[in-house]
């Protein structure tokens, strides 16, 4: 067992850790950045779609700011995001896309004049300013009032996170790949570092640091049927919640992403839709409309997700030996379009499926079906970054829940949560470092090195003839089943209790091999442990949030009810005995919001229990408002919520033709 | 002496500068067009000698051209061997070159030959033709050049089908044959593919085209070759019991 | 307890078995032997060898080690070797193999860890270290400013050349590579090759050739084509090559 010290540790080197470990060692600070796999195929590398960011350079971003990109993501959150992180967020993502232009990310430019594109599967021609030629390009994503996503083809998440990956190796951060975190090293807490296993050797290393981040992804894994990457399993957030003090935000709230292709879950982008892509039923009919006649295929992806599962209830659905689905048509964009823009989608769709989706007619529309995509929920911090709970625990990216995203997050905001948190919790987290002496003493390190070790040996004595793989499976199969895109009490009370019997069960697996190194048998064995853990805290908060909330639906209680439940789900798991989090709730405070609670402008109408609150806020904002006179928009937002950012972050940002209005 | 780049360069993996040497760089152009002036050199090379299919008389008076004719009164054969002598120098500093890029060692011959049996890819195998014919044609092509450059009288139809037939060296032309055609062309479709010449809007397509150019010349520069040494075998059979003596021109009877 | 996996098995009527064959080896372990161990299974419709594998895995032999990370054909973690070409297993369908037997062998030239896994990352990283594999330039980026303009041509000709997944596959399918143990190989030359051509990167090409002008670099590659053949990304690995090699010989 062996022990590494460095100043700045970070466990997860996607977008957000990679991001960190630059802010990190801009500092000057020895920065070790641990990950399961080699960095550049973290997960991050999977986002096609793009990053929002309101450069406002095309036409049709054309009057975008901070202010409607806050306003969308705050309604996409609907209104569970932390309004505070909302702006802090708006704010940065603009210089968040210009620095990582300057370290070379190829994002599609502006040619002016005309140009030919499908809006709502109609072809418009649409004319590029002179002055916007070469800028940054963006395209049109779902929940959007502005073209806002900014891409590289539909390959973004690799080329930022190559970008990222190559800055941090240019500044000599430190990167140990196929080392797993498997529990956090805490004293009076404080946080000291992580145990991780070298997943070659088996050989168990404590990495000792003056602060820790953890920038781990999400947790999709849990889902039978997800567009996740199969190291999504959530182990970072997991071993948060073992420390029994670190709380996590929301679990509950897991984004289903309207378009996997049927049946790998491989993920179709959104920019298929956001480029003038139509969903289709059995009958080739475009049902969209019907639903939202105005946002159509381009509703939050919640909404759509909602559209497409009621549908196909309806019978509409195309029968397949993989249940039934619907068709992602997108060929009406032409040929050309397709191999130049979503060719990784072509790619997709032929390899995979065997269809050329560029193919006209019938024949080249692709099979998709609503699957787990986000995890809103995760590690629960301050908008600084740091966990309430412990000290020196910092968290970015989907692992957190800083939150930005609320109950639905808006396609294209989470890589670009990932960057910008990355700059921004990755700054306070290397002041934090800088201004830290290691207090974490060699007996406690090596008190929890032996707790793991013994933890490993105790599963590898383990002998009950059950297979992990089988509980794995289970356990998938109830969360896709029972705590999917339509919930309702009964199914989440089965579900609550399955998991919890399967958790018990877990004693009595037996590992055939009994060896601790490089037995991916016994990587299993603990992961699905942890991953049962959060499958619970998603489970039983589900069933206790009796209310339907971005993501969340409950058939029971279709209502979002701002008076009971504008809050978030805070679970621990206090004690290592228990077979079941703890729940409690965070009130999200209506009096200091910048946009309180109001009608999303998509979905359902009528469905919302308002909170008096809420209308209080308004005339009070409109009263500062009036009290201010003609003033700049930045005043005003001053004026009603204030809020604080590194001066770097918080400046002005540039726009073409409007200057730093 | 110490103060040479080289010795910075032992010292230091780069030159005074600090800069990486160029040489790299030169040999590496070096080798193409060594190759290159070889390549055309054969193709023409080929051609002459197929003269003899035209007829004694033919090939005669095309030695007799090589030789200076038109210049100078009955020929003068130190100019063939001027020429072998600057072929071979080229020669040998071509293969020179190569070396470099030959298995360094066994193990490396072993992890190369284990690693295109596992690929079976077209490219790959088209470099092993090129290296075991050039392992061929460093002794074959050195003994050649050797006559050439020592013999440079004994040119002519007889004196060379003599040589072919009677002398026993038309095994070793057949083997130089086979050796010279499939390194040479395959060369030249490597330079094609390495300097990016005929790349143009699809360059993947434009490779095929020429792999395919390449493969059709191998054959029709084989059959052309073969059948030249088959006319010189059967000229040679023909006058083996004159052995030595010179062909005559018909111009001078 | 239902087990989906297990009821596609039921209805097997039609599907044809398939023999996968794969290399068995524990580096970490200095008394294993190499060994070849078959598995039969039978095919559903639209199998990857990613289904494959992790079929195998949870069914029939938890100790066999892989890696896969997206499996949708865009980290270039699976990069293993199918039947004598390297290739990335989760894009490749089972049905492709006519006969249904299937050898599978780890990526050659990385170091072998256990099975069909192989260390890439240390490599790849090293590689863009050595390559310097970053923007260099002396102007200092106000982010808060209007962004430099780049011609939309120029940069879509960037993101082509950017698309790399480091998935090894070109240095596995390069003879040279795999005799010449220092040789950067397709992937550094045509990382090289990006940056040449993107235009926030101020990098003459003298400085290009500091870092592949030599045999270890572009020097090196006998075009064996071997790279362009099997760029699961389709990079154009043969031009990009002969554009370094003709700047180069430049300088
Ligand atoms: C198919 C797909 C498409 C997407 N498209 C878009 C899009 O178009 N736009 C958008 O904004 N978002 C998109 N997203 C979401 C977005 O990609 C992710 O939310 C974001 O990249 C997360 O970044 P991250 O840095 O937080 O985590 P990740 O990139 O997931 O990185 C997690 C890192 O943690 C490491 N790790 C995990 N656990 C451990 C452990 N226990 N020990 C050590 N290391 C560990 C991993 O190895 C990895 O390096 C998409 C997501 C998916 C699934
Ligand atoms: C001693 C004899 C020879 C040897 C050992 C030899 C060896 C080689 C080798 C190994 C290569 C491959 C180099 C590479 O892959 O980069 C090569 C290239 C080449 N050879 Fe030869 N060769 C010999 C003679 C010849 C002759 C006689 C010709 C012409 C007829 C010739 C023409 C070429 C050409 C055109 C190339 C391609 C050049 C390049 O890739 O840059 N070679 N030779
Ligand atoms: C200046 C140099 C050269 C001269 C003068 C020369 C001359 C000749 C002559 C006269 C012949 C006929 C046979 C004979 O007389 O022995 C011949 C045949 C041949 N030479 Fe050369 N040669 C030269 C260089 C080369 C080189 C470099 C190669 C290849 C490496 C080569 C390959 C051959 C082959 C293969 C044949 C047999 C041709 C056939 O079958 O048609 N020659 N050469
Ligand atoms: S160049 Fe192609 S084969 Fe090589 S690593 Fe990149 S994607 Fe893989
Ligand atoms: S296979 Fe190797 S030799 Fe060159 S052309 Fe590709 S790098
Ligand atoms: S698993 Fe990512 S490329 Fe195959």
């Amino acid at each position: 067992m062996k022990i590494i010290y460095t100043d700045a540790l970070i466990v997860g080197g996607g977008l957000a850790g990679l991001r960190s470990a630059i802010a990190a060692r801009e500092k000057g600070l020895d920065t070790i950045v641990i990950s399961m796999v080699p960095v550049k195929r973290s997960h991050s590398a999977a986002a096609q779609g793009g990053m929002q960011a309101s450069l406002g350079n095309s036409v049709k971003g054309e009057g975008d700011n901070e202010d409607v990109h806050f306003s969308d993501t705050v309604k996409g959150s609907d209104w569970g995001c932390d309004q505070d992180v909302a702006r802090m967020f708006v704010t940065t993502a603009p210089k968040a896309i210009r620095e990582l232009a300057a370290w070379g990310v190829p994002w599609n430019r502006i040619g002016k004049g005309p140009r030919e594109v499908i809006i709502n599967g109609e072809k418009e021609t649409i004319v590029e300013k002179e002055a916007a030629h070469g800028l940054i390009n963006a395209r049109d994503f779902g929940g959007t009032k502005k073209w806002r996503t900014c891409y590289t083809s539909d390959a973004t998440g690799h080329s930022m996170l190559y970008a990222v990956a190559n800055e941090a190796l240019r500044l000599d951060v430190e990167i140990h790949d196929k080392k797993e975190a498997i529990s956090i090293i805490h004293e009076n807490g404080i946080c000291g570092g992580v145990v991780a296993r070298d997943l070659i050797s088996g050989e168990l290393i404590a990495y000792v640091a003056r602060g820790t981040m953890l920038a781990t992804g999400g947790y999709g894994r849990i889902y039978k049927q997800s567009t996740n990457a199969i190291i999504c399993k959530g182990i970072g957030i997991a071993i948060a919640l073992e420390t029994g003090i670190v709380t996590l935000g929301n679990m509950e709230a897991v984004q289903f992403h309207p378009t996997p292709i049927v049946p790998s879950g491989i993920l179709l982008t959104e920019g298929c839709r956001g480029d003038g892509g139509v969903l289709r039923d059995k009958d080739g009919h475009r049902f969209m409309p019907d639903y939202e006649p105005e946002k159509k295929e381009l509703a939050s992806r919640d909404v759509v997700s909602r559209r497409m599962i009621e549908h196909i209830r309806k019978g509409k659905g195309v029968p397949s030996p993989y249940g039934d689905h619907l068709w992602l048509d997108i060929s009406i964009l032409g040929r050309e379009h397709i191999e130049k823009n979503l060719h990784d989608v072509q790619d997709i769709s032929k390899t995979f499926n065997g269809i050329d989706p560029a193919d006209e007619g019938e024949k080249g529309w692709m099979p998709v079906l609503p699957m787990q995509h986000y995890s809103m929920g995760g590690i629960r911090v301050k908008p600084n970054g740091e966990s309430p709970a412990m000290k020196g625990l910092f968290c970015s990216g989907e692992a957190s829940c800083w939150d930005l995203h609320g109950f639905n997050r808006l396609g294209g905001n989470s890589v670009s949560e990932a960057v910008v948190a990355g700059m921004i919790v990755g700054e306070y987290f290397a002041n934090y470092c800088s201004e830290t002496h290691l207090t974490t003493n060699t007996f406690t390190i090596q008190r929890f090195l032996e707790a793991q070790k013994h933890y490993l040996e105790e599963i590898l004595s383990y002998d009950g003839g059950i297979n992990i793989f089988d509980i794995k499976d289970r356990m998938r199969t109830i969360m896709q089943e029972k705590v999917g895109v339509f919930r309702n009490g009964k199914d989440l009370t089965d579900a609550v209790n399955e998991l919890e019997d399967l958790f018990k069960m877990l004693k009595e697996i037996t590992v055939t091999d009994k060896s601790l190194c490089s037995n991916p048998e016994l990587n299993e064995a603990y992961r699905v442990t942890k991953m049962l853990k959060l499958a619970l805290c998603a489970a039983k908060g589900a069933l206790e949030r009796t209310e339907s909330r971005g993501a969340h639906f409950r058939e029971d209680f279709s209502k979002r009810d701002d008076e009971n439940w504008l809050k978030r789900t805070i679970a621990t798991w206090t004690n290592p005995n228990d077979t079941m989090p703890t729940l409690s709730y965070e009130e999200i405070d209506i009096s200091k919001m910048e946009m309180p609670p109001a009608f999303r402008g998509y979905g359902k109408k009528g469905a919302i229990i308002l909170n008096p609150l809420s209308e209080k806020r308004e005339e009070e904002i409109a009263k500062i408002k009036e009290s201010l006179g003609s003033v700049d928009r930045f005043s005003v937002q001053e004026a009603v919520m204030p809020f604080d950012l590194q001066q770097e972050y918080k400046r002005k940002n540039e726009r073409v033709g409007v200057g730093y209005d | 002496m110490s103060q040479k780049d080289s010795t910075v360069e032992l010292l230091t993996g780069k030159g005074r500068l600090g800069k990486k040497s160029k040489i790299p760089a030169r040999l590496d152009l070096l080798q193409s067009v060594t190759g290159l002036f070889l390549a055309i050199f054969i193709t023409f090379h080929i051609l002459f000698e197929s003269s003899i299919l035209f007829g004694k008389e033919a090939m005669y008076k095309l030695t007799k051209m090589f030789e200076g004719e038109p210049f100078i009164e009955g020929g003068e054969p130190l100019i063939i061997t001027a020429l072998a002598f600057v072929i071979f120098s080229m020669f040998i500093f071509h293969a020179f070159l190569a070396m470099r890029k030959f298995p360094d060692s066994y193990k490396e011959y072993q992890r190369y030959r284990a690693h295109s049996k596992l690929l079976k890819h077209d490219d790959t195998n088209l470099w092993f033709i090129q290296i075991t014919t050039g392992f061929v044609m460093f002794f074959l092509g050195s003994i050649h050049l050797y006559m050439m450059m020592t013999e440079p009288g004994k040119i002519g139809p007889y004196a060379s089908s003599d040589r072919i037939y009677s002398d026993w060296m038309w095994p070793m032309y057949l083997l130089l044959l086979i050796a010279v055609v499939l390194h040479s062309w395959v060369g030249i479709y490597r330079l094609i593919i390495k300097w990016g010449w005929f790349d143009g809007k699809d360059p993947r397509k434009n490779r095929k085209r020429s792999k395919l150019a390449i493969k059709t010349l191998i054959v029709i520069y084989l059959l052309l070759g073969l059948a030249s040494l088959a006319v010189y075998m059967k000229i040679g059979y023909d006058h083996q019991d004159d052995y030595g003596s010179r062909y005559i021109s018909e111009s001078h009877t | 307890m239902i087990n989906k996996s297990a009821q596609i098995e039921e209805n097997k009527e039609g599907y044809r078995e398939i023999k996968i064959t794969v290399f068995r080896y524990n580096s970490q372990n200095k008394d294993a032997k190499p060994e070849y161990q078959t598995y039969k299974l039978v095919e559903t419709p639209g199998m990857t060898l990613y289904i494959a594998l992790i079929k195998i895995w949870s069914t029939m032999d938890h100790n066999l080690s892989f890696d896969f990370v997206c499996r949708a054909g865009i980290c270039g973690s699976c990069s293993m070797v199918v039947n004598g070409k390297p290739k990335l297993a989760c894009k490749t369908r089972t049905s492709e193999f006519e006969d249904g037997k299937i050898t599978l062998l780890p990526l050659p030239t990385f170091k072998h860890i256990k099975d069909l896994s192989v260390d890439t990352g240390n490599w790849m990283n090293a590689m863009s270290k050595k390559m310097e594999s970053w923007i260099h330039t002396k102007e200092v980026t106000d982010i808060a400013a209007i962004e430099k303009p780049v011609e939309p041509d120029v940069a879509q000709a960037v993101f082509e050349l950017d698309r790399c997944i480091e998935c090894g596959i070109c240095l596995a399918a390069c003879s040279t590579k795999v005799m010449k143990e220092d040789f950067v190989g397709a992937v550094g030359l045509n990382r090289v090759a990006r940056f040449s051509i993107d235009p926030h990167d101020e990098r003459t090409d003298e400085e290009f050739y500091e870092l592949i002008g030599d045999d270890d670099g572009v020097f090196g590659c006998m075009s064996l084509m071997g790279c362009e053949d099997h760029c699961p990304k389709d990079l154009p690995l043969q031009t990009k090559i002969a554009y370094m090699r003709r700047k180069m010989v430049k300088v």
